[in-house]
């Protein structure tokens, strides 16, 4: 695999970041589902696992940089895995409403596990690592979904102080505590 | 609260990766992923309500 190709791949997997991010918007905006504290921390996850990419594109591609959102991947797993556990139980109907059949965290957890085991695959060509020593130029490609990830991070940031307020976020929130508190 | 906090610290190590060097970066990605962690096992530490 050529530098270029793998630097391609990362951008690719920024946009992907991005389209769940977008998601999760969606679902929360739309259809007004508001993400539960559990939620929330997968979604803090999957925007972690930007970091690795980032870091490819900025500073040339390196393993160290793939490990940083293999780590990130690990723990986002878990984490769904902990609230697929949460309601495993008979008849329990499951935290929020269900996309095509699942619930957003077992959605999470499939979405972590493919990093996982895209980010393996990324890691089998050493040949991208051969540095010929000449800076790589960052594409408008790239350019834009580092853009784009963050600018979607940046408004996390804004909708869960509006959710949570400055207390801690309610277990199952029904309402914007900010503005609640506000109006 | 500490996930709004979360999301900043985030958005600071993507800020970091992109201006910032390379070792600031990997440094502010290691204190937020603890963050996370401990994060996580605070609110796995609560006690479940079963319902059987």
């Amino acid at each position: 695999m050529t530098r270029s190709l793998a630097l391609a791949l990362n951008a690719l997997g920024l946009y992907a970041i991005a389209l769940v991010l977008l998601v999760a918007f969606a679902a929360q905006l739309l259809l007004h589902e508001l993400p539960c504290p559990l939620c929330l921390l997968q979604r803090i996850q999957f925007a972690m696992l930007a970091v690795g990419p980032i870091l490819n594109v900025r500073f040339g591609l390196r393993p160290s940089h793939y490990a940083v959102s293999l780590l990130t991947a690990v723990a986002g797993a878990a984490f769904a895995a902990r609230q697929i556990l949460l309601h495993v139980m008979p008849g329990d109907p499951g935290y929020g409403s269900a996309l095509l059949g699942y619930h957003y965290y077992t959605w999470a957890f499939i979405g972590f596990a493919v990093a996982v085991a895209a980010i393996a695959v990324m890691l089998l060509f050493d040949s991208q690592f051969r540095d010929d020593g000449k800076p790589q130029p960052v594409g408008t490609l790239a350019g834009t979904a580092v853009g784009l990830v963050i600018a979607l991070t940046a408004l996390n940031v804004i909708s869960t102080l509006l959710e949570c307020g400055f207390a801690a976020c309610p277990d199952n929130p029904v309402a914007y505590e900010l503005l609640k508190r506000l109006s | 609260m500490e996930f709004t906090a979360l999301f900043l610290a985030v958005t600071i190590v993507m800020v970091a990766a992109w201006w910032g060097t390379r070792t600031l970066a990997l440094a502010l990605f290691a204190v937020t992923f603890l963050a996370c962690i401990a994060t996580y096992l605070h609110h796995a530490s609560d006690a479940l309500k079963l319902s059987f």
